[in-house]
């Protein structure tokens, strides 16, 4: 199976001294969905960052895609939902949805289908598509930029706690219909959250991570536990028990 | 419309109109009544007069100072902006010449007129560039700062899209920097038109600037006022056209 993304031996800092991940080894699956705790300041946010090429490593390998992260951006295979929406305040909702077709658009060799519209539906936005982003609330924000990212339909979507911003319900629903877009497009997505509830739920892999430096503490393969296409309750004593070893693995962790 | 707003409005517009409507009627009845000479306040009335005699004259002095000033503004507020430009992607060019343009800006633009006098002879020129120099340096600094105020979430978001520098310039440095632009447009609006009369003072037969001094030595004070009064229209203009501009640009 090819790997989404390959790193070995990884070490990342921002200044040559202070590691912040150290040999980090990490092979993903391309379709997997990689759930990804870890305590604040582990180095997860740091992590996704060298994988969008935003951040070079110190030492060790990484393969995005079976490619150099370089070439994988300006590719523009990557989305990216950061940890705060990071929406342009001087654009609509709908124009920040579609900022990524005003940018080098000429410059790419695949089309990128103006999607706007079912985006809108979609993240439960379309009331709101003509307001400006000071105008909304947290949780819109972060499904604006969630939208955003979903444009540019990336092999490999990134997402640093995508919806910490949200109520429960409206939290759940947006897990089904990531889950529902994950299945339809084989994606690769990386998930952070501080929600073991919802790492479990989503991922058909999770990885836990320790501080200081940043290492894999566990690495478990969820496909088992769950049904065709990763679907699972979340009351099935199975998926209960497993939010019970994670949290385990998180406290020793922290 | 409803209630509050109705209120907000009768301050916003009645309360000023009241203001100035009173300062206009003791001018008129009070200053005299003190014994205020009129070759040194003319009543508004008597100032009014002179549009209605002399409306060519102030007229044909209006284009002058109008034109210098508006060019002044285009020209002094885009080199601003084009040079902010190249400073924010030149660490080098900004260290090596932003500490010397803040040295110019410590000589007053009165000292350096004559100057510019000097080098541009009599014409509209001096004028333009003197207007020019005054919008100049408060444009720099605001541009630099403006351009220069994307978050760096902001440019990761435009790396993640592998934006060029040009479609980072466009697209998120110079729209973070619009409203400093137009906070320093809007004084420049004012400090355009000084620039335009203070060039007219030093060398010009024409312009409100000329129509001033002119005024003075001749005692004409109703003249005198009446050009003042067309200063203020002109800058007052300049400030509406910039209002506008920046309600139609920055939206949000
Ligand atoms: N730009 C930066 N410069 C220097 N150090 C940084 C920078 N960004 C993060 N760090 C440090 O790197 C470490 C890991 O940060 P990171 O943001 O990856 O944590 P995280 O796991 O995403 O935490 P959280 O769950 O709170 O978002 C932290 O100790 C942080 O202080
Ligand atoms: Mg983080």
């Amino acid at each position: 199976m090819a790997r989404a993304v390959e790193a070995q031996a990884l070490d990342v800092g921002y200044a040559a001294g202070s590691t912040v991940i150290a040999g980090l080894d990490l092979a993903i699956e391309a379709g997997t969905f990689l759930s990804i705790l870890g305590p604040s300041g582990c180095g997860k946010s740091t992590f996704l960052r060298v994988v969008a090429d935003l951040l070079e490593p110190l030492r060790g390998t990484i393969k995005v895609l079976g490619d150099d992260p370089h070439e994988v951006r300006q590719r523009r295979d990557v989305g990216f939902v950061f940890q705060d929406s990071t929406l342009l305040p001087w654009r609509t909702v709908r124009d920040n949805i579609r900022l990524p077709l005003a940018i080098g658009q000429s410059r790419l060799t695949r089309r990128i289908d103006d999607r706007t519209d079912e985006l809108l539906d979609m993240m439960g936005i379309a009331p709101f598509a003509l307001r400006y982003p000071h105008q909304l609330s947290g949780g819109q924000r972060q499904r604006v930029a969630i939208a955003r990212a979903l444009l540019g339909e990336p092999k490999l979507l990134l997402m640093d706690e995508p919806f910490g911003a949200l109520d429960e319900i409206t939290r759940d629903r947006l897990n089904d219909e990531l889950l529902n877009l994950w299945r339809r497009s084989g994606a690769t997505i990386l998930f952070v959250t501080h929600s073991i509830a919802e790492a479990v739920y989503l991922g058909s892999r999770i990885i836990v991570l320790t501080a200081n430096p940043g290492r894999i503490r566990k690495d478990v393969d969820l496909r088992p536990l769950k049904g065709d296409g990763n679907r699972c309750s979340r009351e099935d004593p199975k998926i209960v028990a497993m939010m019970a070893e994670m949290r385990s693995a998180l406290e020793a962790a922290s | 419309m409803s209630e509050p707003r109705l209120t907000a409005l009768l301050q916003a517009i009645l309360y000023p109109l009241f203001g100035a409507a009173s300062l206009i009627l003791a001018w008129q009845f009070l200053l005299p009544a003190l014994g205020v000479p009129a070759y040194i306040v003319p009543t508004p009335t008597a100032i009014l007069a002179i549009f209605a005699k002399s409306g060519a004259l102030l007229l044909s002095n209006l284009w002058p100072t109008a034109i210098e000033a508006l060019a002044g503004f285009v020209i002094g507020n885009l080199a601003a902006v084009i040079l902010a430009i190249v400073f924010v992607h030149s660490r080098f060019l900004q260290a090596a010449y932003f500490p010397v343009v803040l040295f110019f800006n410590t000589i007053p633009v009165l000292a350096l007129a004559p100057i510019i006098i000097l080098i541009f002879g009599l014409g509209m020129t001096p004028k333009i560039v003197i207007a020019a120099v005054i919008c100049f340096f408060p444009t720099l600094v605001n541009m630099i700062r403006g351009l220069g105020s994307a978050s760096a979430n902001e440019h990761e978001l435009f790396r993640v899209l592998s934006a060029t520098p040009w479609e980072v310039l466009w697209r998120l440095r110079f729209p973070r920097a619009l409203p400093m632009l137009f906070s320093s447009l809007r004084i420049a609006s004012a400090t355009a038109v000084i620039g335009a009369i203070v060039g007219e003072w030093i060398g010009s037969d024409k312009g409100l600037g000329a129509l001033i001094i002119q005024a003075t030595f001749n005692y004409q004070s109703d003249r005198l006022y009446a050009a003042i009064v067309l200063s203020s229209v002109l800058s007052i203009s300049l400030f509406v056209i910039v209002v506008a501009l920046e309600r139609r640009f920055v939206r949000y």
